[in-house]
């Protein structure tokens, strides 16, 4: 089933072995979208290489971004300012709801249901909308820098960011309703594509589908990053690891996003300040240097160091590794994919079930393949 | 209906009814003395004949390609299927291009799953030689007559990713393309700019 | 459990009984509990002590750098218990870059080091199933090895065919 297949929802191959209707083995066949990033990343400035996360995974770019930048910021010793971390924190959570209500339109659509598809698209249009009104672009942004964001707030985003988040809380009671109150979906999806929690912790699953199986496991929590030890929020946990408990846990993430926002929006407000870092080195942020560091500026001095990071991107924890042996240039960038431990662990919830059954779960596993693939 | 012209101040006349209670069943027509199939065709010896005399007739006084090409274009260019599929990025701003904003659905683009139905690929997003083969296939399970839109910039010429070892640069290396888009990604607006465009190619085909 | 340890020291003391002179020492890393240099053939021992005696359960990846005299895996696992992640780095020589595999132990191993071995050229003994699976099948190179160049965008201009 694939790489071109309406349920595969990006270029990849799910080869299965069936008998009659029963799934037997399964197979995911990955590389078509395999674009070289990390080699190419090699021969890239540590700003450049922001410009390719954006299109690593590309419903969730702000989180790619956000996490190469943590990396190479911890290789190359330098701290952003307070009120960068809190946009970075904003950029995040807003991609998490766009992350989710993408994933929500494509979801229902294999389902059949073809009004929460364009719901959801039009939901996430609202909220890319303001991505480009402080970014310039709807997906690709290249926002975050080393050493803080590109550029600040327009006057009244906070305004417009307010009544968004308004107008999807209203949304989400809704999408409840359509998918929740309909006894196809519900048919369709409980007790499908389940995944206990002894077998996601083996397997390397995270995210979502971690969380459906009732371990309260979110790197927000557990190994705060940026502002989130900052902030107030829940973990979104539900039991039965089925199609519908991930349903239930993203739609809930969504409204823990929606809460968090809203305190990031308040103290954004309250607090004015300098989005970059203010001694960046030369090399790595000459237009952004204040005038008066020139002392600082005439040294060429590259550090040396190793960054590691990890974030709880929408579709679970993602890593990144960076190797900096002085230089313009990373040495080696390692990203560890959620999507692509979630899918190595494919026969474990697919086998069993019927063919029938393969979108269902494949949607709930949110397969986003630019991330897989790299 | 004719209706008497009604001097101003006259109370209006009571709107006609057939005066049956309420649940009543209409009564219906007769049964036509001649049924249904054989008027229609009746209708088609009639218009058959002539509508072959009348084009006859044009297309000997212009020629068959001013008259039927027009008709083929007409209906090719407002009725373009393109493959269901999407590579990478740009496959989200296809995707964002049918959601109800930019809805591509009114100019008659609706995306179909098999290679067989389409009429148009889009190629949206990076082509790597692993999917070349795969998609020189689709491309030639495409029935005649096909066109390829290049979307984005890693179609057009391998985008961001010209230099990996894996990526192809620019999918015209595998398939004649007719249209090229620009972007990384292009807005939707830009691809529907991008159909519109092959619109117009499509309007000034020969043969 | 006040048994586990917290700081790399107290995680090298831990560690070195049951690894002897195969471990090579434990390094301080910022926000881990810290970076494990160990010999190639301490790798199964070490993975079960991790596993069971540390409650680092969940293999988070495997990494492969190409360091060009030798190459270098890095083991990157997550403990839900202690809330906390730590590295295990082994360097591999360049003409024989083979260490045992960690399916076995992880599961979530096996993918992870199929993109290892396919990158970076680094077998990984009694690995199940270890065939490509980024590239295609029988792609003859390792890409991410510094050895393996690049073109020039300028380079890459093909006539193109009529198909």
């Amino acid at each position: 089933m694939g790489p071109q297949h309406p349920m595969t929802h990006g270029l990849w191959n799910l080869r299965v072995r069936i008998d009659g209707e029963t799934i037997l083995d399964c197979d995911p066949e990955m590389g078509y979208l395999h674009r070289g990033i990390e080699k190419i990343s090699e021969d890239r400035h540590y700003n450049e290489v922001v410009t390719l996360m954006d299109r690593c995974c590309y419903v969730a770019g702000f989180s790619w971004e956000h996490l190469y930048i943590l990396g190479a910021e911890e290789a190359l010793h330098i701290e952003p300012p307070e009120r960068a971390e809190y946009l970075r924190v904003l950029c995040d959570e807003f991609q998490r709801i766009g992350s989710h209500l993408m994933w929500y339109a494509a979801f229902v659509q294999d389902l059949g249901l073809m009004s929460p598809f364009l719901y959801g698209m039009r939901d996430r249009d609202l909220v890319l909308d303001l991505f480009q009104s402080y970014t310039g672009a709807r997906m690709t942004y290249e926002y975050m820098r080393v050493g803080g964001v590109r550029n600040d707030l327009p006057p009244g985003f906070s305004d417009r960011a307010r009544g968004v988040l308004d107008w999807l809380m209203a949304r989400f009671v809704e999408y409840d309703q359509l998918c929740l109150g309909s006894t196809i979906f519900r048919k369709r999806c409980d007790h499908l594509g389940v995944l206990k929690a002894a077998d996601c912790v083996t397997h390397g699953v995270t995210g979502p589908m971690i969380r459906s199986a009732g371990v309260k496991r979110d790197l927000r929590k557990d190994r705060p990053y940026s502002a989130y030890d900052r902030l107030e929020f829940d973990i979104a946990v539900a039991d039965g690891a089925d199609v519908t408990a991930r349903y239930l846990v993203r739609m809930e993430e969504m409204r823990q996003s929606v809460r968090i926002l809203r305190q990031v929006l308040d103290w954004l407000d309250r607090h004015p300040g300098p989005v970059i870092a203010a001694q960046l080195p030369r090399w790595l942020g000459a237009p952004y240097a204040p005038i008066g560091n020139e002392g600082y500026l005439l040294k060429r001095h590259y550090p040396k160091g190793v960054g590691f990071s990890a974030i709880e991107e929408p579709h679970g924890e993602a890593l990144a590794y960076v190797v900096n042996e002085g230089g313009e240039h990373p040495y080696r960038v390692k990203f560890r994919s959620p999507v692509f431990a979630n899918l190595s662990a494919a026969r474990q919830y697919l086998v069993g079930y019927h063919v029938a059954d393969i979108p269902p779960i494949m949607g709930s596993v949110d397969v986003c393949v630019g991330e897989v693939d790299r | 209906m004719s209706a008497a012209p009604v001097p101003a101040g006259a109370a209006k006349p009571a709107p006609a009814t057939l005066g049956l209670p309420m649940g009543a069943d209409l009564p219906m027509a007769e049964a036509p003395a001649v049924p249904f199939v054989e008027i229609e065709a009746l209708r088609a010896k009639e218009f058959i004949p002539a509508a072959k005399e009348a084009l006859g007739a044009l297309i000997a006084e212009q020629g068959q390609s001013r008259v039927i090409r027009p008709v083929f274009n007409w209906a090719g260019r407002n009725s373009l299927f393109p493959l269901h599929w999407g590579l990478a990025c740009c496959a989200i701003e296809f995707a964002a291009a049918f959601g109800a904003r930019w809805d591509a659905e009114r100019f008659g683009v609706v995306p179909r799953s098999s290679p067989r139905q389409c009429d148009l690929m889009i190629v949206n997003g990076t082509v790597t030689w692993k999917v070349a083969h795969k998609l020189i296939t689709l491309y030639e399970q495409m029935p005649e007559p096909k066109w390829v839109i290049a979307m984005g910039n890693c179609a057009t010429g391998g985008g961001p990713f010209r230099t990996a070892y894996s990526v192809v640069p620019g999918v015209d290396k595998l398939v004649p393309v007719d249209v090229y888009i620009a972007g990384c990604p292009p807005r939707p607006e830009a691809m529907l700019e991008g159909i519109l465009k092959l619109e117009e190619l499509i309007r000034e085909r020969k043969e | 459990m006040t048994s586990q340890p917290q700081t790399p020291e107290e995680l090298a003391a831990y560690l070195a009984p049951r690894l002897g002179d195969r471990l090579l020492g434990v390094e301080p890393f910022p926000e881990t509990l810290g970076r494990v240099r160990f010999r190639r053939e301490g790798a199964l021992d070490l993975f079960r002590a991790m596993r069971d005696d540390l409650t680092f359960g969940h293999c988070s990846t495997v990494a492969g750098i190409d360091w060009v005299d030798h190459r270098e895996v890095v083991y990157i696992l997550w403990s839900d218990a202690a809330r906390r992640y730590v590295l295990l780095s082994a360097d591999l020589p360049a003409d024989d870059p083979r260490i045992e595999t960690a399916c076995a132990i992880w599961p979530s191993a096996n993918w992870h080091e199929r993109e290892a071995w396919e990158l970076v050229d680094i077998t990984f003994e009694h690995h199940p199933d270890l065939r490509h699976l980024l590239m295609p099948d029988g792609y003859a190179f390792h890409p991410l090895l510094r050895s393996f160049k690049l073109h020039e965008p300028e380079e890459l201009e093909v006539k193109s065919r009529r198909v």
